[in-house]
């Protein structure tokens, strides 16, 4: 669904991504996983054209991304922020409510979609009217997942969604979009900086640093056949909390 | 709105073809004692032609004067052959006589009358007591009285033709304290001070008994009074000229003196003084009272900020917005608009004059120049400032440009543009008050009368509910920013 294709991108004159190919199938859940400025939210910011490349191409459905009416492809694609990007002014439900508004539903079609989403993400329905900043961490990013899927869209982004939220509720909130991801059938790109949750959430892992590609695989084959040192070292970085207790 | 009748008229003027007494002459007058009660003289003379005249009040300065002249806001006004001489005709020599201002006039479509009698020049005083006890009668007395305390008023002692040039011509050796020119003469009677400045024709040379000295050096330029006056209005007014000769020489100094007398401490009506003077009947309008009055500047004084709120609203915010959405073009914007805040209110009104006449529109088209940064100001510092991600959020769900302004930026910027409507509001209130200067109503106008007739009651008159007006519209926001910010946003602020 998504191809970029030897794509390089700066800012200014820091390389964000340097001569990137990569391929996301329609249906398919990857995680792009790496350190902070590997490059890897760039990504999902030259999908939305939010940026554009610099050099290379970005495809979508093989058509190139310059080609195509940027607020259809943006509609077809749900994006997800790490503190939800929800709109401070707007209750819950105006967040969720203002994009199907605008592209005409009834109001009886935005009840139904929300109902269902809420049963989805397990919102609770009273905290439908309150604002932004009188929900939960955890509220705050079902409201923002809810948003992201509205209209229903083939493609789910998300960059760090739970980084920002605290151990309990991201355990639980791991659980539920892996049910969540296996019951939509859409292709998810998620961009984390945390090997476990990648993998426990992502069949296909994709490692960036410095602007490149440095392996993609399943977990095992990370593990057991790390493509260079700084994957074999990226995979090791981790506590074992039996070796803590000891 | 000036324009808008005159446009009236003329489409009038054109289907009837009828020029006569179509359109009154304008006299005007500057914002003192003496120049308003000339003006009347003029006006009830002209009645006794059967010219019709109207009376422009108070207009602030020389310069506004001039201006409204030459742009055919007035017709006629009083002015002083050294006042034309140093300020209005800088090219002529200092020296020049009547007949050489006549033709340098006559040049720009301006006429001068014959001098009307008396010399208003600068001049020094003090009380008769002091000048018999110690002998003075001339300036070339003074520097044998060192001790003698000098109190002058500020414009006196800055100007090149006031005390640094007759320090020098008369070798003074005083050093002069500055102060106001009302003040000195009552610090004169308390004994504080000795010498003030004054102009010979002022009412308190007779009030406090003063001795005017005499100028045996002959320094003071001769500032006698004419009337200056446009061509045109002479011919499409004949008789104007038979008003112009009647009034040659009629005005001697004690005259006036006595004139200003009446208006600035006997506190007569300055239209009844002048009527008694000519001998006419006076058509002055009975006082209506401080109630329809402060009613009255109080619609002027709303009207004009109201307007120019309003305008400046209609183009400033969408100047705002996009200087928010291209950078580069933001600077260009935002720098004019901050030029135009600098220009000093007055330079404002003299630029606006031939544009838009003397009257409301010039002072609502200055108080709307006025408006603009600030309200400018604050939209783009509202969007620009609003959160990236949320603008990203905005953007990634796939909202086209104006929804995302009016759904999500301008509301979340409201707090901002709102406080910069207020601060514009607010200033307005305030500033409109010069707009008197140039003869645009409102609370300024009771204020200066005030101060020109140094009555304290009607300073405030005119200073108490222009305070008021302006809490009143702090208020009156305040409660906007409730009814307008959504109410997120003002959780976001409590907590």
């Amino acid at each position: 669904m998504f191809q970029l294709d030897n794509v390089s991108k700066y800012y200014g004159t820091t390389l964000a991504l340097d001569g990137v190919t990569l391929e996301f199938s329609r249906g398919s859940i990857s995680a792009l996983i790496g350190s902070s400025g590997s490059g890897k939210s760039t990504v999902l910011r030259l999908l939305l054209g939010l940026e554009n490349a610099n050099s290379g191409i970005v495809r979508i459905d093989g058509l190139p991304l310059q080609s195509l009416d940027l607020l259809a492809v943006r509609r077809g694609i749900g994006y997800v922020i790490q503190d939800g990007g929800l709109f401070p002014h707007l209750s819950a439900y105006d967040n969720l409510a203002l994009l199907p508004r605008h592209v005409g539903w009834s109001h009886a079609r935005i009840e139904e979609r929300i109902e269902n989403l809420a049963t989805l993400t397990h919102f609770p329905r009273d905290g439908l009217l309150r604002y932004p900043l009188e929900l939960s961490g955890g509220q705050r990013q079902r409201i923002a997942l809810m948003r992201a899927l509205m209209l229903d869209p083939p493609a789910l982004l998300l960059d760090e969604p739970l980084s920002a939220l605290d151990p309990i509720v991201r355990y639980e909130l791991q659980d539920e979009l892996a049910a969540i991801f296996a019951g939509i059938d859409k292709t998810v790109v998620l961009v984390t900086h945390d090997l476990a949750e990648a993998a426990f959430l992502a069949p296909r892992l994709i490692l960036l640093d410095a602007g490149k590609v440095q392996q993609s695989g399943d977990l095992d084959a990370l593990r057991q056949t790390p493509a260079n040192a700084w994957v074999e070292r990226f995979v090791r970085a981790r506590r074992d909390l039996t070796a803590a207790s000891a | 709105m000036s324009i808008f009748r005159h446009a009236a008229l003329i489409v009038v003027l054109v289907l009837f073809a009828h020029p006569a007494n179509a359109k009154p002459l304008v006299v005007g007058s500057k914002n003192f004692t003496e120049s308003l009660l000339l003006a009347e003289v003029v006006r009830l003379q002209a009645q006794q032609q059967h010219i019709e005249m109207q009376h422009r009040r108070a207009l602030g300065g020389t310069r506004i004067l001039w201006r409204a002249l030459e742009s055919g806001d007035i017709d006629i006004y009083a002015e002083y052959t050294g006042t034309l001489l140093r300020e209005l005709l800088p090219n002529l020599p200092a020296d020049a006589d009547l007949t050489a201002i006549g033709a340098a006039l006559r040049a720009r479509g301006l006429g001068i009358s014959a001098p009307l009698g008396f010399n208003d020049s600068y001049a020094l005083g003090l009380t008769r007591a002091t000048a018999q006890k110690l002998g003075i009668e001339r300036i070339s007395d003074l520097p044998k009285h060192s001790e003698l305390r000098f109190g002058l008023s500020n414009e006196f002692l800055q100007r090149g033709d006031g005390w640094p040039a007759l320090r020098d011509a008369y070798v003074l050796p005083q050093k002069p304290r500055g102060m106001d020119h009302d003040l000195a003469y009552r610090a004169l009677k308390s004994d504080s001070i000795d010498i003030v400045d004054l102009y010979t024709s002022d009412a308190e040379i007779a009030y406090y008994d003063l001795r005017v000295l005499d100028d045996d050096r002959h320094y003071f330029p001769r500032y006698d009074a004419v009337l200056v006056y446009r061509l045109d209005a002479l011919q499409y007014e004949p008789a104007l000229a038979a008003v112009l000769q009647s009034l040659g020489a009629r005005i001697d100094l004690a005259a006036m003196q006595r004139m200003n007398a009446a208006v600035k401490i006997a506190a007569r009506a300055d239209t009844d003084v002048a009527a008694e003077f000519l001998g006419v009947k006076s058509d002055a309008i009975a006082d209506s009272g401080r109630a329809t009055r402060i009613a009255a500047r109080t619609l002027e004084h709303l009207e004009l900020v109201s307007i120019s709120l309003c305008l400046a609203l209609l183009l400033g915010l969408p100047l705002g917005i996009f200087a928010a959405r291209k950078p580069r073009v933001a600077r260009i914007i935002l720098s004019l608009t901050g030029i135009l805040q600098t220009v000093p209110s007055l330079a404002m009104f003299v630029f606006m004059i031939p544009l838009f006449g003397i009257g409301a529109p010039t002072a609502i088209v200055a108080l709307f120049l006025y408006s603009l940064l600030p309200i400018v100001r604050n939209t783009y510092a509202g969007l620009t400032g609003i959160a990236p991600e949320l603008r990203e959020s905005a953007a990634a769900l796939g909202l086209p440009y104006f929804t995302r302004l009016w759904r999500i930026e301008l509301p979340l910027a409201a707090r901002m543009i709102l406080a910069g409507i207020k601060i514009a509001a607010v200033i307005n209130v305030g500033t409109a008050t010069l707009g008197a200067l140039i003869g645009a109503g409102g609370y300024g106008e009771t204020i200066l009368t005030g101060i020109r007739l140094d009555n304290i009651g009607l300073i405030l008159e005119g200073a108490i509910p222009a305070a008021a007006m302006a809490l009143l519209v702090q208020e009156l926001f305040e409660w906007i920013e409730r009814a307008v910010v959504p109410r997120g946003l003002r959780l976001s602020a409590r907590s």
